[in-house]
């Protein structure tokens, strides 16, 4: 088990996959390969893919998490720093390779947070001291308050643990950090913290990072590579060019690419061109100079990306009075809440992680019992953040007809079909909802309770988090067809181009009360109230602002 | 205070007094341990009465329905139980019965005041520092007991989920039927959380025959010995007067 490497360390790459395929058990194809990828030393590479592709299976099978953990057949050679994967047990590879899953709930072991960051280090046997001095500097390194060293991990809302989970990864400074949607819950500030770490170690550190929406981060990665949903490499390359290369096989494939990508490919067609292509919508700013060409494009980049023209909402659904908001059998998070959503209108929940957002969103719904106040209105439907906490049937169609019964039977087969259509789950009827990808999951949840269509409010927690281009352009269509039929929506999110696309309201959450709240634009383009309260600016607010004269950011 | 304690100080306490529970007999001594470990809870452990009543209600109920079956069909468990004590055989029924309620109370509240008074990973690094329990008994010891919450915030979500169905808020308490319901995906979902757990040791390089560091091991104060003595004084002075 002590063997050295075949090659130098300069001569090998540090993670390699030749010809791998993962393929599950009773499952006819495989989830992914065969596929060849290498990753570099010193090198930041951003894996793309529409959900379901396998590429986390990919990485599991890196350190033979697959099929040593998880049971799959694993075809092909694997390599970890030149290293056949499988010479090692998948803990011997944390010196090399620190894993940080999709899941935070994969990393955290349920300890205190000061413990579960320790963990991996303990493990390799390290001075106590160092171990010590590492933790305080992982913890300040991603900004995490002192004052949770002796939280239990398990206390923490769903972005606070992700933030941890981080922390417990970057910790183990391996030679190799592979990261699987290292930003789906989190707050935008602790993104771009992540966004720091990945510059500031540029060449030293190398990165594997699968996301659907990397963000600003994208100025760190050196290389793209794009699955397709066959899980084989469909492209790669050095992301400015990769983005304006293959930007339209992006958007076929529902692919995420930046929205800086978008722009500059109208700005091409409107004959400008920007050297160099940009990654963010700074850049892209940064180098345009204004003129009525130039206006006419960003007009039509802005008019895209806000909701279209709607009729005023309708009467009230549910109505919070002087709410105090708190988790089950926990304090309140949320005080003196007044609030109102209304039939054929869409409000997003914005705020930091840990603000409260989610207990509000089931407080809404009639599903959390205030602590004082009052809620006037009938129960809602909520999407909770784990999805697979509402599946209780064996399989894709079963969950959809479980979530019928009552109606008339006649029609549920074609029901059925038309909703998984609706959410690009087709094909998949049969599959057990455990076994779907995180998106696929979570696509799943969202369709049934669209099926059932019996609820005037429906809540969506997190809805966008794993989902890929693609499937978020779908929900953006069902949570406007669900406007269209008078229901009210509230949707909890961090993905600010998304709330700006759907919502006609927003409600900023900050130090346990509602810090802003108003029409959904002059919140979302107002960026000085986003930045107060730890939100990123989308694009569009950053085109806007350009337009209005306030110049490049 | 309690959380200053060593855990094997709290752990080997709370074991003596169940076993005392388990064999004395007598309304006096089961009170004396029911008051006497409320009480540590209630002002060295600072747990509020009210959540300490809800945490007892599942104690309760179980004491509850030893009462009336001792009450109720008493001639046939009277063999049974006078295998346990002859004392008890002897007493009336509703006195037996009363024992019976106040030593599951009795041993409820004991196991309350072990769990509230100990952090987990404190009794883990505690057992491998001291009692040389092998990490991978010691961690696997450490996942059983972290299921135990994060089952209950399963339930929550599945209760949660059920009540949308529903059409209603969250009942204050799961109905029978809402229980029964919630035992299978409670299971595969313990099944799936151990699964989850073992990939997060295992990514993070927990290996079971390695050498490792323990950091925080909890030592022994002289707290520890107060409380020890103390408690066992009490207890001596329990078993004289029952």
């Amino acid at each position: 088990m002590t063997s050295a490497p075949l090659r130098s360390p300069e001569e090998c790459p540090i993670a390699e996959w030749a010809g791998t395929r993962v393929t599950f058990p009773f499952e006819p194809v495989p989830a992914v390969g065969p596929i060849d990828l290498k990753v570099r030393r010193g090198e930041c590479v951003l894996l793309l893919g529409a959900s379901g592709s396998g590429k986390s299976s990919l990485l599991l099978a890196l350190t033979g998490l697959i099929p040593e953990s998880v049971p799959a057949t694993v075809a092909g050679k694997t390599r970890v720093a030149g290293r056949p994967a499988t010479e090692r047990r998948p803990a011997e590879w944390s010196d090399t390779v620190a894993h940080y899953f999709q899941d935070a709930d994969q990393v955290l072991c349920g300890m205190r947070v000061e413990d579960e960051i320790a963990f991996a280090l303990e493990n390799r046997a390290l001075p106590a001291a160092e171990i010590e001095a590492r933790v305080g500097a992982a913890m300040d390194l991603l900004g995490l308050p002192e004052s949770w060293r002796d939280r239990r991990s398990l206390s923490l809302s769903g972005g606070e643990r992700q933030w941890v989970a981080l922390a417990a990864t970057l910790v183990q400074d391996a030679d190799l950090f592979v990261a699987d949607e290292p930003t789906a819950h989190l707050a935008p500030e602790i993104a771009r913290r992540l966004h720091h770490i990945l510059v500031a170690s540029k060449g030293e550190r190398t990165t594997l990072i699968v996301d659907h929406r990397i963000g600003e981060a994208i100025t760190a990665v050196d290389r793209v590579v794009a699955l397709g949903r066959g899980g084989h490499v469909l492209a790669e390359g050095e992301p400015r060019r990769f983005f304006r290369d293959h930007g339209s096989l992006l958007e076929a494939e529902g692919i995420w690419r930046p929205a800086a990508s978008e722009l500059d490919a109208r700005l091409i067609d409107a004959g400008i061109v920007l050297t160099p292509p940009p990654l963010t919508i700074e850049e892209a700013l940064g180098q345009l100079a204004a003129s009525e060409k130039v206006t006419e494009v960003l007009g039509a980049f802005l008019a895209e990306r806000l909701p279209p023209r709607r009729s005023s909402a309708g009467a009230v659904i549910v109505r919070l009075e002087r709410a105090d908001c708190a988790p089950f059998l926990g304090k309140p998070v949320l005080l003196g809440i007044d609030l109102a959503v209304r039939a054929g209108e869409v409000t997003v929940l914005l705020g930091r992680n840990g603000a409260g957002k989610s207990t509000l969103a089931a407080s809404l719904a009639g599903l959390l019992r205030l602590k004082g106040g009052r809620r006037e209105g009938p129960a809602g439907a909520l999407v909770v953040q784990q999805a697979e906490a509402q599946f209780s049937q064996g399989s894709v169609r079963e969950e959809i007809a479980s979530m019928l019964k009552g109606t008339d039977a006649a029609g549920h087969a074609e029901k059925t079909a038309t909703v998984l259509a609706a959410y690009g789950l087709s094909g998949l009827e049969s599959r057990h909802p455990m076994t779907l990808s995180q998106g696929q999951k979570r696509r799943l949840a969202i369709a049934a309770i669209d099926a059932a269509d019996r609820w005037s409010l429906v809540v969506l927690d997190e809805p966008t988090a794993g989902l890929d281009a693609a499937a978020t352009a779908g929900l953006i269509e069902r949570i406007e067809a669900l406007r269209a039929k008078g229901r009210a929506v509230v949707v909890v999110t961090h993905d600010m181009d998304f709330a700006l696309r759907v919502a006609d309201r927003a409600v900023v959450l900050a130090e346990e009360h509602v810090a802003a709240e108003g029409p959904a634009q002059a919140i979302l383009l107002d960026g000085a109230l986003l930045a107060r309260h730890g939100l990123k600016a989308s694009a569009a607010a950053l085109v806007r602002r350009w337009l209005d004269g306030e110049g490049p950011c | 205070m309690l959380k200053r304690l060593n855990p094997l100080t709290v752990l080997a306490a709370a074991l003596i007094w169940i076993v005392a529970t388990t064999l004395v007999f007598s309304v006096a001594f089961q009170s004396g341990a029911l008051i006497l470990f409320a009480a540590l809870i209630l002002v060295l452990g600072r747990i509020s009465p009210a959540r300490l009543l809800l945490l007892m209600i599942p104690f309760a109920l179980f004491g509850f329905g030893f009462f009336t079956t001792n009450v109720l069909f008493r001639q046939e468990n009277a063999e049974a139980v006078a295998v346990f004590s002859q004392s008890l055989a002897e007493s009336d029924a509703a006195r037996g019965g009363l024992i019976l309620f106040l030593r599951a109370l009795a041993g409820g509240m004991i196991s309350l005041f072990f769990a509230l008074s100990i952090e987990p990973v404190a009794l883990v690094r505690a057992l491998m520092a001291y009692l040389r329990l092998p990490p991978r008994i010691a961690y696997a010891l450490f996942a059983a007991v972290e299921v135990v919450p994060d089952l209950a915030a399963t339930a929550h979500q599945i209760r949660l989920v059920e009540a949308m169905r529903a059409g209603r808020p969250l009942r204050r308490f799961p109905t029978p039927g809402e229980l029964f319901r919630m035992v299978v995906p409670l299971m595969a979902f313990a099944v799936r959380r151990a699964g989850r757990t073992a990939i997060a040791m295992e990514a993070r390089g927990f290996r079971a025959d390695r050498p490792r560091t323990l950091l925080r091991v909890p030592g022994f104060s002289r707290l520890d010995l107060i409380f020890a003595l103390a408690l066992v004084a009490v207890l001596g002075l329990g078993l004289i007067f029952a």
